[in-house]
């Protein structure tokens, strides 16, 4: 399928290039990347690219069912927190407190799990109405109160780094119940059972944000605020659901992690806040371009995963996974911005155009029906 | 004042300018010629080579080989350095202005600070109100920028720009100034561009509207697909041969006639209060199009957004079909019938980055696909003919809208609220910013409307409009109505009159 895509990309590319009329030509690095967009499925060519360089550098190990399993647990936790964050993001929102808030909720399900003796379903339950409300107070704060949500989530995030540090008193949580290490212990289809629950939620979340009336207002709030609003989109109703989403899934996402590790500490959680958000960021130069989306978020992640694991079985030294998380973002971010700048740079010029055409042709007054 | 001395070139003269992109001539052969101390007015639809021509004077856009110009007689290259030698400065519509600063800073973004090491606010300050006061622009010289009127604003633009680098025999281009201002502060932009013009200096206006030409020009150039068509003294042409050369044929009317066919009482408001409104009633009925007119700070820019409840209402009652609508909720507003086309078009009512036809769905967003499954395909052909209807140009509905010229961009506006089912509907500016031809396709939607049974009040700060389009024009003064005027009686110079009449009488010149 790579091979089929690649041959359209220069089609279209070479139809729209006319950036040899703009009076300040974007940059070759720009316009390989406003390329790259318009083949809306680079994230999967360049995936595939990875898999054949580490393959063939490392055959016995890299391309091996073991590592692909390993690879799509590893990232599991990863994409339930970024699903999440699609909501809040969709809606002008940030939600810094995602990944303190599922190292919260890791160590509250662990308390009441061995602390307070809950059933497995019961303890589940709590640690999840707990995320909510977690999320409806920094949807109070940016909603109601009119906080800026990057500030107000990263005050709660502070705030749940102590009740972590409360409720674990410093010390490991565990070992756990073997009947909710059993939740992610299983496998389908030779896939850790994890997957699964990823692909539920990637479905679930692509129906809501992209295919539901629902995930439109969502996207107008982040859009255009005033302009959604005076359209009849709740704007602030919007703001608070998306974040008390992220929140659930947030929590959600702790309950796995404490599953898979069997024990936890007050410790875990941030380091899951960058990869969530490199994800997101890369995401949205992928499938539905300058937008947040599912499909594009599960690329990125895909492709960030692939790429530490690759590179860790080729001997880098355990930084090189910050350090490559780290430059996705960045490139992820900047690439949208200067995607965007060539392409409203196009605009312009094919609007132009269009305009000329009509004066050209019809008079534009006799253009009423 | 309508020919200067023949004797001194041109301040500004530029021949055989051409602009081709991508095969397409965007400019052919343009000649123009600026006389010195003269209000040149360049005139042209949307699409007719004006925005190119400026981008080019700007140094934005590369002429095609060939292209000669000269000021005052010196010959100087068209190119990225030639407005900054020739003198040539540019007021955009947006001014360029930095809100949480003050006049005096925001007069030397650019240009230069009094004193050298040592900036003193006190100094600076007086500095600058010397400047604005020898122009006679009545600003505060200390008050911040956000805090002005945008009439205050832009009178600040051109003193600044007339002070900005060496100061020399400037060429001022004003790029629709008067686009967002009501009437009486048109007037005092006039003022100062005739005083500007009485130092001297000379000035190009570009410009959709047609009666400033006549009211400010000395002379006309009006461009036609790329060419210009001519270049005239205004003394010997009335509206209608202008329109004529615009549109290169006649255009029947700008304002469609159409009959008065009222029915019940659709929309009522009574006392209503908030924002610069003290105590307002009023109602339109169906297939009734009722006009609100007033002068900055009359309240009348105020009526839709209070009818909507975008802004506060501070009392009264709002009722569509008899019931009432809850204040400040545009959600319930919608749910009653109510639509609400926003003047200020780019902030309040386009998202600019999406599509066509994800701006006309957005207020009604049931029935697109099945079981509540949005698809793309299903949108489209949802779209297509409402974008056929209204005439968006180009005709495809995944164009994304910012792309869109602004004539363009109100009819999705338009056509969104036609497709929501609303049959009220608030238009506030509805024809700011749209070139002529565009302003009938608008016309003729808002009289469909009005004859499908809506209840439609316009907002509208261009008197002519008001006087043309509505069965009745209600004029407020001091945030009350000041007049009601029937179809027959509304003349421009009416409503004028009945807006200023003894409101404002004190210092019309002051901002």
């Amino acid at each position: 399928m790579s091979s089929l895509e690649t041959q359209e990309a220069p089609a279209r590319e070479t139809l729209q290039d006319d950036a040899a009329t703009s009076p300040r030509r974007p940059t070759g690095v720009a316009r390989l990347l406003a390329g790259a967009q318009l083949n809306k499925f680079s994230g999967l060519l360049i995936l595939a690219a990875l898999i054949i360089v580490f393959g063939l550098l490392r055959p016995e190990t890299f391309l091996t069912l073991a590592n692909a399993r390993s690879i799509l647990a590893t990232q599991a936790i990863v994409a339930v927190l970024a699903i999440g964050l699609l909501f809040p993001l969709a809606a002008g929102a940030f939600d810094l407190s995602a990944a303190q808030n599922l190292g919260f909720s890791a160590v509250l399900c662990g308390v009441l799990l061995t602390k307070q003796d809950l059933p497995v379903p019961l303890a589940i339950l709590v640690t999840l109405v707990v995320g909510g409300v977690i999320g409806a107070f920094n949807g109070f704060l940016v909603a109601v109160i009119g906080i800026d949500s990057f500030i107000a989530t990263l005050g709660t995030t502070s705030l749940l780094l102590a009740g972590s540090q409360i409720l674990a008193e410093g010390a490991f949580i565990g070992p756990l119940d073997d009947s909710f290490l059993a939740i992610t212990d299983q496998k389908v289809f030779t896939l850790p059972i994890i997957v699964l629950y990823v692909a539920v939620l990637a479905l679930l979340a692509w129906y809501v944000i992209e295919h539901s009336p629902l995930g439109r207002r969502i996207y107008a709030t982040g859009a255009n605020p005033e302009a959604a609003h005076l359209s009849g989109v709740a704007t602030k109703r919007l703001v608070f659901f998306s974040l008390v989403t992220s929140a659930v899934v947030a929590s959600a996402a702790g309950v796995l992690l404490a599953s898979t590790l069997g024990s936890v500490s007050e410790s875990i959680g941030p380091e899951y806040l960058l990869p969530a958000f490199a994800a997101v960021f890369l995401g949205t130069t992928q499938l539905k371009p300058g937008r947040f989306n599912v499909g594009g978020t599960l690329i990125a992640i895909l492709l960030l995963g692939t790429g530490v694991a690759g590179l860790q079985l080729l001997g880098a030294p355990i930084w090189v996974t910050a350090l490559f998380n780290g430059i996705a973002l960045i490139v992820a971010v900047g690439a949208v911005l200067m995607v965007k700048r060539v392409q409203e740079r196009r605009a312009v010029r094919r609007a132009a155009q269009a305009a000329r055409q009509v004066a050209a042709s019809t008079p534009v007054a006799s253009t009423t029906a | 004042m309508s020919t200067t001395v023949a004797d001194r070139p041109a301040a500004l003269s530029v021949r055989g300018l051409s602009k081709t992109f991508q095969g397409q001539q965007a400019l052919r052969q343009v000649a123009l010629d600026l006389q010195p101390g003269e209000i040149h007015c360049l005139l042209g639809q949307n699409g007719s080579g004006k925005s190119t021509l400026i981008k080019i004077l700007a140094g934005y856009h590369t002429p095609d080989p060939g292209s000669e110009a000269s000021v005052f007689g010196t010959e100087v290259e068209v190119g990225p350095h030639m407005a900054e030698k020739s003198g040539l400065r540019f007021i955009h519509q947006d001014l360029g202005m930095i809100d949480s600063l003050s006049v005096a800073d925001n007069m030397s973004l650019g240009g230069s600070f009094p004193g050298r090491f040592w900036l003193s606010d006190r100094q600076h300050v007086r500095h600058s109100q010397a400047i604005l006061d020898s122009y006679g622009v009545k600003v505060d010289a200390a008050a911040t920028i956000g805090e002005l009127s945008l009439a205050a604003r832009t009178l600040v633009a051109v003193v600044r720009a007339l002070h900005f680098g060496p100061a020399k025999d400037a060429i001022l281009v004003l790029d629709e100034p008067t686009a967002a201002l009501a009437e009486a502060d048109k007037q005092l932009l006039f003022t100062l561009l005739r005083e500007v013009q009485a130092r001297g200096q000379t000035i190009l206006y570009v410009t959709h509207l047609l009666q400033e030409v006549f009211e400010l020009g000395d002379r006309v150039t009006i461009l036609r697909n790329g060419s210009v068509v001519a270049t005239r003294p205004l003394a010997g042409l009335d509206h209608d041969s202008l329109i004529e050369l615009i549109l290169g044929r006649k255009l029947e009317a700008l304002y469609p006639d159409h009959e008065e066919s009222a029915g019940v009482a659709v929309l009522q408001a009574e006392h209503l209060a908030g924002g610069n409104v003290k105590d307002l009633s009023l109602s339109v009925r169906a297939g009734e199009i009722v006009g609100v007119v007033g002068l900055m700070g009359s309240g009348a820019e105020d009526v839709p957004h209070l009818l909507f409840g975008s802004r506060p209402r501070a009392a009264g009652v709002v009722r569509v079909d008899g019931r009432d609508v809850p204040p400040d909720a545009p959600a319930a507003s919608i749910r009653a019938g109510i639509a609400f086309s926003p003047g200020e078009r780019k902030r309040l009512a386009v998202l600019g980055e999406w599509s066509v036809r994800e701006n006309i769905t957005l207020p009604r967003l049931k029935g697109l696909g099945r079981l509540r499954w949005m698809s793309r395909r299903a949108e489209g052909r949802d779209v297509a003919p409402y974008v056929a209807k209204y005439g968006v140009h180009p005709r495809d509905p995944e164009m994304r809208l910012a792309s869109l010229s602004g004539g363009n961009q109100q009819k999705v506006v338009i056509a969104r609220w036609m497709r929501s089912g609303a049959h009220v509907f608030l238009l506030e500016e509805p024809t700011a910013g749209v070139d002529v031809g565009a302003k009938r396709a608008i016309y003729d939607a808002i009289l469909q409307a009005a004859a499908g049974g809506s209840a439609i009040l316009l907002m509208t700060s261009d008197f002519d409009e008001a006087a043309s389009m509505c069965d009745r024009v209600l004029v407020l003064r001091d945030g009350v109505l000041g007049a009601s005027v029937p179809r027959a009686e509304a003349t421009t110079d009416r409503l004028l009159g009945e807006s200023i009449s003894r409101s404002r009488s004190k210092d019309s010149l002051h901002v």
